[in-house]
């Protein structure tokens, strides 16, 4: 079989990697320890939530996966932060975890040029000068070639499981770790690190006892996070919500030195946002209490999955503070919790096209580069998949900027700061938050996803309806006057006599439903486009202060760097900007300026030095 | 914040000569719409009534400085503050266009008096209005972006930038007094906490956090520690500018003798005539601490020869510009129509100081013995130096009204420094209103990085990954 390129690797970051690769026309071999285990969520079950919900939305608009392996699957949908304002909306679901694994490894067998293997890959294999990817060494033995090879291992690169005293070679538990490819990369000159992450205990459902718990139920409305899905029709599962004790603190407390991380047994540095119930207890021992949310796993297991607990204590000392919380009196734990360490690469060695600067053609994503989650992995597969795709066919690399897309935030912080702990997308992170919106996603993306090659005709004929309709909205709302007899139906508008729709929408009393009801015109447009107009409109002030920034900011990130400017002959730059930017070798003054360490004074220096190279 | 920086066509204002009293200064202003700006403050003149006539006496000309006026060229005309209507000086103005300029965008300089009391306003007034305060070498790198300069050069420009960024920096780092950096400091913390606050509540939504997001209290002892720092720009440049007082009043009403009297050296020249100083003259005075300069203006009178009006009409100039007035009433001679009209004229809105320090001069004649001074009017020899005393803490008074000095406050000192300080409590108000009005969080959020933002250009960025690391070192959060 002749091959065009080899994903390593076969979780949410392999998934979408393999199918923009594939997709693109491209002859592609997924290899993966083990293809029952495709798309299996490691940790919790659910996809979406802040900032990740629109990474989901942003893949689906450039033709990835996750979007509709979700909406197929599942079993809960909420709309967060719907008080909280419009940029930080988001959409969060359960999924049912057996049914998602499933349907991703049914899609990638469909697809055409997808080749999915089993086997574990233990080294890379370059040409003579060792600064190109010519494929893979497997543990079997085996050598595949590929002019390209996008390296996704997840937690599973020397990956090391503990549980209180017990410790051992495990990516998840009960799956052997992938051993000699971490060794490989650090002998080829790779920056290699270890990170550490957790998970809670999953038990089993008929032995909790949910009315002395609260009951979370899904919105009754489910949505798809697909642009191209009209509606979903999945059964609606709820969550509960339990607290610890007072007791359960105690018991921590008491058995604190048998945790591997406090007993020194783990180097890897775990995530702050995601806590241990240890690093809670011990760190914030004001606390009386807290939150643990019960999730379903499935609709075909019992398993339920104890979310804000994660540990990685003794399994007795973890089922005996378990049952101090209401509700879990007489719980029956079916996987203990336990935390994992694993390698992951410096991503500071990657482009801004996830392309490794010292190999060509080999490119890295996912939990690999030190991120957390399924969606931030998800969003560096499609990119690695789609920019091996573009380095296949020589092209220039799809890359997105902070202003874009939550994916270029995620991929710039990545490439351009590095990180020391495993890295999650926060709302915060972006500058632009306001221009992120998980409902704008397609019009900021989609056409970058047609013409990247993932998305078609009929897509982008949907696009151009949605422009259409939202123009048509504003177009009525600022045409129609406010009449007399509005006022009679609804009182808020006597304040605005005379006015468009669109000025009296601007007054926060007014709701655009309230506008809808009195004209006809209205009242037929789809609801999500009247809500999209309605945001853009009251917020109008605001958007418009973001988009003053987003133009300062894309004045520097338009500069831009040729990637072996040498920074060595730069006279004038301080001796440590002159170090991180060979390192980092940024290709805009932007991404230079995001460095720590380079000064206003040094972005100063390059801005003149690269006119006058010019 | 390199965003600010280093970005070209956005318009910028400095001052191109040394920062001190000179007989002229040049502010140089460039960036996309300059002249549109420009246009907004000032005011040709295109003809005038004759030089004979008093200088108030210029009418306006119709043609104004548009996004359409011809580069190269240079005009006569005033510096007027729209909103108040108030004229700061009268200036000679050299528009460029782009790319004839410096900078190779479209640019103005603005040819203004030396004073440093005219060139802080007009400068506060082009802030105003929309340009930035230039940073350190920003007009050479403009011009160097734009092609202005040649290859040749490019290393010394290099050079230049780099000593002179560097050298700001040092200079504001000095100028950032110990106690005022720890101050600014402190509100940047106070805010970011606020910050902080909206964040996690926007990210963990699942969460139950206690408590406000930020209580209006917190919010309005911040907003007060922001003004108490602003205003004291006001004290800062109290001491290091100082103040300017003119000696005004009808002919020989004894503003020389108080003069000589207050600097205790016959500069004027004393006589008994009528109108014998026809220009001004300033002299030097200290004043609890703050240096005082004060001007002995020609008398005010109708008529007198040409020379004289001249001197009358420079009178009236700096009496405009002056941060309070010594007006001296002829005590033998009594009050005037021409005195009561001035004192009125002058002691309303005059430049927004209207300070007024109202003497009865002479008391020591016999012609005067026995008539009490008006209300509101100071008795004081100036030839024998009695009331004096009381002049003095007058005058102090006069000073330091309405300025908060308490000794060991921070003090800021640059303008740079106040104008970030006001966009900041700008910033800040409207994250109040927005909290107040229920906007939601993550757009009022956009206020308050702006203002943290703000306070980082004065102390160092705040970066996201700083708020970050306050969130989950004050929030137990995540799951």
């Amino acid at each position: 079989m002749d091959l065009d390129a080899i994903v390593i690797g076969g979780g949410h970051t392999g998934i979408e990697a393999s199918l923009a690769l594939s997709r693109l026309g491209f002859e592609t071999l997924l290899i993966t320890q083990n293809p029952d285990v495709i798309g299996k969520m490691s940790c919790n079950p659910a996809i979406g939530g802040l900032a990740k919900g629109n990474l989901v939305r942003e893949i689906d608009a450039l033709g990835g996966e996750m979007a509709k392996l979700i909406d197929a699957t599942m079993i809960q949908f909420r709309i967060l932060n719907k008080s909280k304002g419009p940029a930080v909306q988001a959409y969060r679901a359960q999924a049912d975890k057996t049914a998602y694994s499933l349907l991703a490894k049914w899609t990638l067998e469909r697809e055409k040029n997808l080749h999915v293997f089993q086997d574990t890959v233990v080294d890379l294999t370059t040409d003579s000068s060792g600064r190109r990817i010519q494929g893979v060494l497997t543990e079997r033995g085996r050598i595949f070639k590929a002019r390209t090879v996008v390296l996704t291992t997840g937690t599973f690169m020397e990956s090391r499981i503990f549980i209180g005293e017990y410790s051992g070679p495990s990516g998840r538990l009960g799956e052997p770790a992938a051993i000699g490819l971490g060794k490989s990369l650090r002998r080829m000159g790779f920056d290699v690190g270890r990170l550490k992450t957790g998970t809670p205990a999953r038990a089993l459902r008929s032995s909790l006892i949910f009315e002395r718990m609260t009951e979370q139920p899904g919105d009754d409305e489910m949505l798809p996070f697909s642009f191209s899905d009209s509606k979903v029709n999945r059964p609606n599962v709820p969550c509960y919500i339990t607290y610890t004790t007072a007791e359960t603190h105690r018991i921590i407390e008491e058995n604190i030195d048998k945790s591997p991380l406090y007993g020194g047994k783990i180097v890897g540095v775990g995530p702050r946002y995601c806590p241990s119930i240890e690093d809670k207890v011990v760190r914030f021992p004001e606390r009386q209490r807290h939150q643990i949310f019960v999730e379903p796993e499935g609709l075909s297991t019992e398993e339920v999955y104890l979310n804000g607990i994660s540990s990685s204590l003794p399994e007795d000392v973890q089922e005996k503070f378990l049952k101090t919380v209401p509700g879990f009196e007489k719980i029956e734990i079916v996987r203990p919790g336990y935390a994992v360490e694993y390698d992951y690469l410096n991503p500071t060695q990657l482009y801004p096209s996830l392309e490794t600067k010292r190999i060509k053609g080999l490119f890295v994503a996912g939990q690999t580069n030190g991120t957390s989650g399924y969606e931030e992995a998800a969003a560096q597969g499609l990119m690695a998949g789609i920019n091996a795709g573009m380095f296949l066919q020589k092209k220039p690399p799809l890359i997105l900027s902070r202003a874009d897309a939550y994916i270029g935030v995620l991929i710039d912080d990545l490439v351009t700061l590095g990180t020391e702990e495993p890295y999650r997308l926060f709302t915060s992170r972006a500058e632009y938050r306001l221009a992120l919106r998980h409902d704008t996603a397609d019009l900021r993306l989609l056409e970058k996803g047609y013409t990247a090659g993932l998305k078609g005709d009929e897509e982008k004929q949907r696009l151009q309806e949605k422009i259409q309709n939202l123009d048509e909205i504003r177009e009525i709302l600022k045409k129609r006057k406010v009449h007399e007899s509005d006022t009679a139906h609804l009182s808020a508008l006597k304040h605005h006599p005379g006015k468009s729709f669109e000025q009296a929408l601007r007054d926060p009393l007014i709701k655009m439903k309230d506008l809808t009801a009195l004209d006809d015109e209205l009242a037929k447009r789809r609801t999500k486009y009247l809500k999209y107009v309605e945001l853009d409109i009251k917020y109008e002030g605001y958007i418009k202060r973001q988009k003053e920034q987003v133009k300062r900011f894309e004045r520097m990130e338009k500069k831009r760097i040729p990637e072996d400017f040498n920074y060595a002959l730069a006279a004038g730059l301080s001796a440590e900007a002159r170090e991180k930017l060979t390192k980092i070798r940024p290709l805009s003054v932007g991404q230079a300026s995001r460095i720590q360490g380079v000064r206003p004074a040094d972005v100063a220096v390059l801005l003149v030095l690269l006119k006058k190279g010019v | 914040m390199i965003e600010y920086l280093y970005t070209v066509e956005e318009p910028i204002a400095a001052l191109s000569t040394p920062w001190g009293e000179s007989a002229i200064a040049v502010i140089r202003t460039s960036g996309g719409n300059t002249l549109t700006l420009i246009n907004r403050i000032f005011k040709p003149f295109m003809r005038r009534t004759g030089d004979a006539e008093p200088g108030n006496k210029v009418s306006p000309g119709k043609i104004r400085v548009s996004a359409k006026s011809k580069g190269s060229t240079l005009h006569y005309g005033k510096i007027i503050d729209s909103d108040s209507g108030e004229i700061l000086d009268d200036v000679m103005l050299a528009l460029y266009r782009a790319p004839a300029s410096y900078t190779g965008e479209d640019s103005a300089e603005i040819f203004c008096h030396g004073s440093l009391a005219v060139i802080t306003r007009i400068l506060a007034l082009l802030y105003k209005c929309g340009f930035r305060p230039a940073q350190a070498g920003e007009f050479t790198l403009r011009a160097f972006l734009n092609g202005k300069m040649d290859l040749t050069r490019a290393e010394a420009v290099n050079e230049l930038i780099r000593s002179r960024s560097d050298k700001a920096r040092a200079l504001a780092l000095n100028r950032l007094s110990g106690t005022i950096e720890r101050k600014i400091t402190e509100i940047k913390l106070r805010l970011v906490n606020f910050l902080s606050s909206v964040e996690v509540r926007l990210d963990y939504p699942d969460e139950d956090i206690e408590g406000e997001v930020v209580s209006e209290k917190e919010c309005s002892s911040v907003e007060n520690e922001l003004k108490q720092l602003i205003s004291s720009y006001e004290t800062g440049r109290l001491f290091q500018e100082g103040v300017t007082a003119v000696l005004a009043g009808r002919t020989n009403a004894g503003k020389s003798t108080l003069f000589n009297l207050l600097l205790k050296e016959e500069r004027s020249i004393v006589s008994r005539y009528h109108g014998t100083t026809r220009d001004y003259i300033e002299g030097n005075i200290v004043v609890a601490g703050i240096p005082v300069r004060v001007f002995d203006t020609a008398g005010l009178r109708k008529g007198g020869g040409p020379v004289e009006m001249e001197g009358v009409r420079r009178s009236n100039r700096v009496i405009k510009g002056a941060d309070f007035i010594l007006y001296l009433v002829d005590a033998s001679f009594g009050l005037t129509e021409e005195d009561t009209d001035f004192i009125k004229s002058y002691s309303g809105s005059y430049g927004g100081k209207g300070k007024i320090i109202k003497v009865w001069n002479k008391i020591d004649l016999k012609s005067t013995g026995g008539v009490k001074a008006p209300d509101g009017f100071l008795p004081l020899s100036a030839e024998t130096g009695t009331g004096l005393d009381k002049l003095v803490k007058r005058i102090e008074q006069t000073i330091l009204h309405g300025t908060p000095v308490r000794p060991g406050e921070p003090v800021i000192d640059s303008i740079r420094q106040k104008e970030l300080l006001d966009r900041t409590l700008d910033a800040l108000r409207r994250f109040k209103r927005g909290l107040k009005r229920n906007d939601p969080l993550d757009a009022i959020s956009v206020e308050l990085q702006e203002a943290v933002h703000l306070l980082g250009e004065i102390t160092g960025e705040v970066t996201s990954q700083d708020i970050l690391n306050n969130i989950f070192s004050n929030f137990c959060v995540g799951k």
